[in-house]
């Protein structure tokens, strides 16, 4: 049978020996099982396999960025920005910060961080991962205003793999809120295969949010893991609806006192789209906190999954988790699939989780348009209504203001 | 205004209503009365245009066949319903649900939609008017009021919207003394030549306060009686055992 992929690091330029060496190890790993499949853990409830040779003929890792004409910037809200095209970093600008305390540069792959879940796909980041970046906040400083990281992808990509790694260190008492925006039209079917590392070192505070521009033909894969120090806090905004396919692994490691970390993600996914939030919490250390609440509106032919796994510690005591997945069906069609993992070593624990789905409340829709509110626009209302409770928690006027209309044109279908 | 002639409705194979007559014109104002489960919150959703009922029969609005017109056109074309149960809407938030809901039924009626500031200043009049603390405004429609609250609430929309056929649900079930007065002001102001209104209630009380041209008594569907205002008085002694 003729494999839909074909991978090559020597489809790579400027490796040395030993780094070759490492990334075709890597890739010889990958190759053995190929694509995850419901038998992998973190891909209980999906065939990644199937799903991309459904939709690939042959995919390769020897593209070449064009470089592109114009990026059209955000102009709602003040913001930072990087410009990453292709996973490759091309542009940076911190015109509202003192510029001596942000360091960034090029990803350096000399330094590889090690990843507790090798999963097949982290293998193959391993093996082909090339660009990306490195970000470091000195310690003390807080961003006056948001950093938007625009996530372009070029017209000309497609059938092929974008692999990078990223990462981000906030050095103690450090403050800083991240917009990743990604932002394609294109129709062309990619895949990217990303990798981020987040490090809040004591007292410091992130606030990380995902969004995309437009609908594409995209499938995309982010595993991100982040470490936590001492007081620190971590909060993580999915709303990256408009993908074709999208999985966000969140590896979490709450490893000293008071670290605290929430997911929040309200999305409404459109017709075939599939997303996935697979989360590994673990509590390593005693007095912490973790909150997750996951809000999806599936419409047709949708597909939504939540992996939410809690880890505790038998030397985690006092821990605070929680977790709650709702999912809004607006037809027979969609699909919700949530799974709660809870491993619990330590006794003194509160720790609650739940899931439900259900459909919209047709009382309530009539009830909406006893008041001369048209049908369409009722049901608009109780969508915005279901996701609000995690809307009203973006943060910042100016950038919520943005969210907030970003998802509103979601709910309307763009 | 209102014409409906020989009405039965029938919910899962269950007859509710069963060949009922009613008139309503301009300027009158008619209450029906009669015991639980008779159907009168069963006539109310029908006129509001609630799916779910099999319907025969002719309900005629201003000479427009009503079933020809979906639930929210007949909120546009003036017919409004004070739920008996208004339902609590997590996440939507009052005002934005007013504003939505009158500026809706405005463009309906190629009128311009109102701005925010004149929006604001119309709510506040209308809800000082009813005693609602305008704190309510902000907050998720109809979670966790309490039931006068939302019976309030109710009216406060019909004072918004301008109805032309204003439909009471037992807006004063659940009503202390107060809340009931100034309910019925509220009503009792709004009131005049060009519209009417369909009051259901259990109680004279609610009567003493809003006079009815005509008082009907709902039993199994049907209309079994019909007066004048004197009707409520002597219900109100003898209970409908006489009528029904
Ligand atoms: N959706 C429904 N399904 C089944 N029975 C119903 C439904 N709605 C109303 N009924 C029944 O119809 C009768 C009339 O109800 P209703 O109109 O609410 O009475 P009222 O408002 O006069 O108390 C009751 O016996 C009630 O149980
Ligand atoms: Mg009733």
């Amino acid at each position: 049978m003729k494999n839909f992929y074909d991978f090559k690091v020597d489809n790579i330029e400027g490796l040395s020996a030993q780094e070759k060496e490492f990334r075709n190890k890597e890739l010889d790993l990958f190759n053995k099982n190929g694509f995850p499949n419901k038998r992998e853990e973190a891909w209980k409830f999906t065939d990644l396999n199937t799903i991309l040779s459904k939709n690939f003929a042959n995919i390769t890792n020897d593209y070449i960025s064009l470089k592109e004409k114009k990026f059209e910037l955000i102009k709602e809200f003040d913001h930072n920005y990087l410009i990453v095209l292709d996973g490759i970093l091309v542009s940076n600008e911190f015109k509202f910060e003192d510029k001596n305390k942000v360091l960034i540069k090029e990803y350096d792959y000399k330094k590889q961080i090690s990843v507790s879940n090798q999963n097949s796909l982290n293998l193959l980041n391993n093996a082909l991962a090339t660009g990306g970046y490195n970000l470091e906040i000195s310690r003390d400083y807080k961003f006056k205003k948001p950093l938007v990281v625009y996530n372009y992808f070029s017209e000309s990509i497609k059938e092929k793999i974008i692999s990078y790694k990223n990462s981000l260190i906030l050095n103690e008492n450090s403050e800083l809120t991240i917009l990743n925006y990604t932002d394609t039209k294109t129709k062309n079917n990619f895949f990217v295969n990303s990798f981020d590392y987040l490090k809040l070192k004591k007292d410091s505070n992130l606030k990380n949010i995902f969004i995309n521009k437009d609908r594409c033909n995209c499938y995309f894969h982010n595993y991100l893991k982040s470490d936590l120090e001492q007081n620190t806090n971590l909060d993580t905004y999915i709303l990256s609806t408009g993908l074709k396919f999208n999985k966000m692994d969140i590896e979490i490691n709450l490893n000293e006192e008071r670290a605290k970390s929430s997911i929040f993600s309200a999305l409404s996914l459109g017709s075939e789209e599939h997303q996935e939030i697979k989360s590994s919490i673990n509590h390593n250390f005693k007095n912490c906190q973790s909150y997750q609440k996951i809000k999806n509106v599936l419409n047709d032919q949708s597909r939504g999954v939540y992996q939410g796994k809690i880890f505790v510690k038998q030397e985690a005591q006092k821990t605070d988790a929680y977790q709650l997945s709702k999912a809004l069906l607006l037809n027979d069609n969609s699909e919700f699939d949530a799974k709660p993992e809870l491993e619990i070593y330590a006794d003194d624990v509160k720790c609650s989780h739940g899931s439900t789905s259900g459909s919209i409340d047709l009382n309530l829709i009539h009830y909406l348009k006893s008041r001369g509110i048209p049908e369409k626009e009722a049901y608009q209302m109780l969508i915005n209504g279901f996701l609000s409770e995690i809307l009203e928690k973006l943060p910042e006027d100016n950038l919520k203001k943005f969210l907030v209309e970003k998802i509103g044109r979601q709910i309307n279908g763009y | 205004m209102l014409n409906i002639k020989n009405l039965e409705a029938k919910v899962d194979n269950k007859h509710i209503l069963n060949g009922l007559n009613l008139d309503i014109k301009p300027g009158e104002v008619h209450a029906i009365m009669g015991p639980n489960g008779s159907g009168k919150s069963t006539l109310a959703n029908i006129l509001s245009g609630k799916n779910g009922y099999e319907i025969k029969g002719e309900i005629k609005y201003d000479g427009q066949n009503l079933s020809e017109l979906s639930t929210e056109e007949r909120a546009q074309k003036g017919i409004f319903l004070a739920f008996q149960y208004p339902l609590e809407i997590p996440g939507v938030n009052t005002n934005v649900f007013l504003r939505t809901s009158l500026n809706s039924v405005r463009k309906a009626r190629g009128e311009k939609e109102l701005d925010t500031l004149n929006f604001l200043k119309l709510v506040k009049e209308k809800s000082s008017e009813l005693g609602i603390n305008e704190k309510f405004l902000s907050r998720q429609l109809n979670v966790g009021f309490s039931g006068g609250e939302k019976k309030k609430n109710e009216i406060l929309q019909m004072k918004i919207l301008q109805p032309k056929l204003a439909i009471l649900d037992e807006t004063d079930s659940g009503l202390d003394i107060d809340a009931l007065r100034i309910v019925a002001d509220g009503v009792n102001s709004y009131k005049n030549k060009d519209n009417a209104f369909l009051i259901i209630t259990h109680y004279q009380r609610l009567l003493d306060y809003i006079k009815p041209n005509f008082i009907h008594v709902l039993s199994k569907g049907k209309i079994v009686k019909t007066g004048n205002a004197e009707l409520g008085v002597e219900l109100e002694k003898t209970g409908y055992a006489n009528f029904i």
